[in-house]
């Protein structure tokens, strides 16, 4: 019943305590919200003292970041049904690849308040890969077991998550991303 | 390997995901196709974006504080349990009960370590107290020419100050810093919301030593020898991406 030790205490306190900054940002960008995530790392935090016999390995973070992910599911399907709503298939969605002009890139690196958006305005399931691996820099490993998919699929959701983020800049800004493939020969 | 099958695969050639014979089958395919060529550009351009933009969140001040209080179970439970289910409660019951002994442990691990700790913990101790007090840099610049005159009439040494930027390691000043009996510099980077410390000061003996890693309390350290100098590097950075920074950090003059 999740009763820890002063050792695992300890323990706890040394594998897991230290990746609160990942846990916040996940949450955060998740729930999209200061207090909720707040609710949603510390509900996490209290799980993963409940489950931390299933604690093994000497990768407090990537195991935390599970806990929090499905915290922050638990948390969805309750307050924010609506978001999980968004549904899509692997397979037909093989938007084609769309490429953003380089000469306008400079802009978008200035612009990281677009980069924000963009990304806030992604379904969850894609949101969620690219945080993971654009902020966390996590392996594709890591991410498939924090969010519990097989390698393939973590791959194909970053491959369409990333379209779609390149989509999205477009048209968020159109004159200025569309002026490089305006250039272009149809 | 046709256009399809590449950019399929693309996303795991630079993620850095694919076996060497995919990487260079998409490699060969990519010198040779000015179409894929685009995408991989712009593929990289979107990464590159993300590692200017520091789009992470960082907990709040006192959100640590507080969990590790719920944890302990040295909060006052009644007003915590309000909003937690039951099963959480019983956990904080639980904890609340170890609270002393936990105490106890760790008078007794500092009473045992009043010796000298080994250099990998001072050296994470030193990274953690400049993270977690939040503030600048002694020398706060990115200006490889400005934080390495700062060190002139600090340490009794030149450290060598690298500009990382273009491989994705921002410098973002330095600091004094006291490990190992001696004064320090603490060169400090940004990886995307990652910061490294790198400590450097004079080594014993002139030979280089390889790199040797560990991993303590969650943190990677990377130290080795290197004409003449020790060098530590501490983050929370993934191994990898700490690997490669201290391999940029050897690599040339």
């Amino acid at each position: 019943m999740g009763v820890l030790d002063s050792r695992q205490l300890a323990r706890f306190e040394e594998f897991v305590l230290p990746h609160l900054d990942a846990a916040y940002n996940l949450a955060r960008w998740l729930t999209r919200k200061d207090h909720d995530a707040e609710d949603v790392v510390q509900e996490a935090y209290l799980r993963a003292v409940r489950f931390f016999d299933t604690f093994h390995g000497a990768d407090g973070r990537v195991w935390l970041l599970a806990i929090v992910r499905n915290a922050c599911y638990d948390w969805l399907k309750q307050n924010r049904k609506q978001w999980l709503a968004t549904s899509f298939d692997e397979e037909l969605h093989s938007a084609p690849q769309s490429a953003l002009d380089p000469a306008n890139l400079a802009l978008v690196q200035e612009d990281r308040e677009l980069l924000r958006q963009a990304l806030d305005e992604l379904p969850t399931e894609y949101r969620e890969i690219l945080v993971l691996r654009e902020l966390e820099g996590l392996s594709y490993k890591e991410i498939g077991q924090v969010a519990g998919l097989p390698l393939g699929t973590v791959m194909s959701r970053l491959a369409r998550g990333r379209d779609r983020l390149e989509q999205r800049l477009k048209a968020s800004d159109g004159g200025r991303f569309e002026t490089g493939s305006t250039n272009k020969e149809p | 390997m046709d256009c399809r099958q590449t950019q399929h695969l693309l996303h795991g050639y630079l993620d850095g995901e694919l076996d060497l014979v995919r990487s260079l089958e998409i490699e060969e395919h990519l010198r040779g196709c000015a179409d894929c060529q685009q995408v991989q550009k712009s593929q990289q351009a979107l990464r590159q974006a993300f590692r200017a933009g520091s789009l992470a969140f960082r907990a709040p001040a006192g959100l640590e504080a507080r969990i590790r209080s719920a944890v302990r179970g040295a909060a006052e439970p009644p007003r915590v349990s309000v909003r937690l289910p039951h099963w959480a409660w019983t956990g904080i019951a639980a904890c609340v009960a170890l609270a002393a002994g936990l105490a106890c442990g760790v008078f007794y691990s500092r009473s045992t370590e009043s010796g000298r700790e080994p250099l990998g913990q001072q050296a994470l101790a030193s990274h953690l107290r400049f993270v977690l007090a939040g503030r600048p840099p002694d020398v706060p610049s990115s200006d490889q020419h400005k934080v390495k005159p700062w060190f002139q009439d600090k340490v009794p040494f030149s450290p060598f100050v690298k500009d990382l930027a273009a491989q994705g390691f921002l410098l973002v000043g330095g600091n004094l810093d006291y490990l190992d009996n001696q004064r320090v510099a603490a060169l400090i980077y940004r990886r995307r919301e990652h910061i490294i410390s790198l400590f450097i000061w004079p080594a014993d003996s002139a030979a280089d030593t390889p790199p040797v890693e560990q991993e303590r309390q969650g943190y990677n350290l990377i130290s080795w020898t290197r004409s003449g100098m020790n060098l530590w590097a501490v983050s929370n950075v993934n191994p990898n991406d700490l690997r490669e920074f201290a391999s940029l950090v050897n690599a040339g003059g």
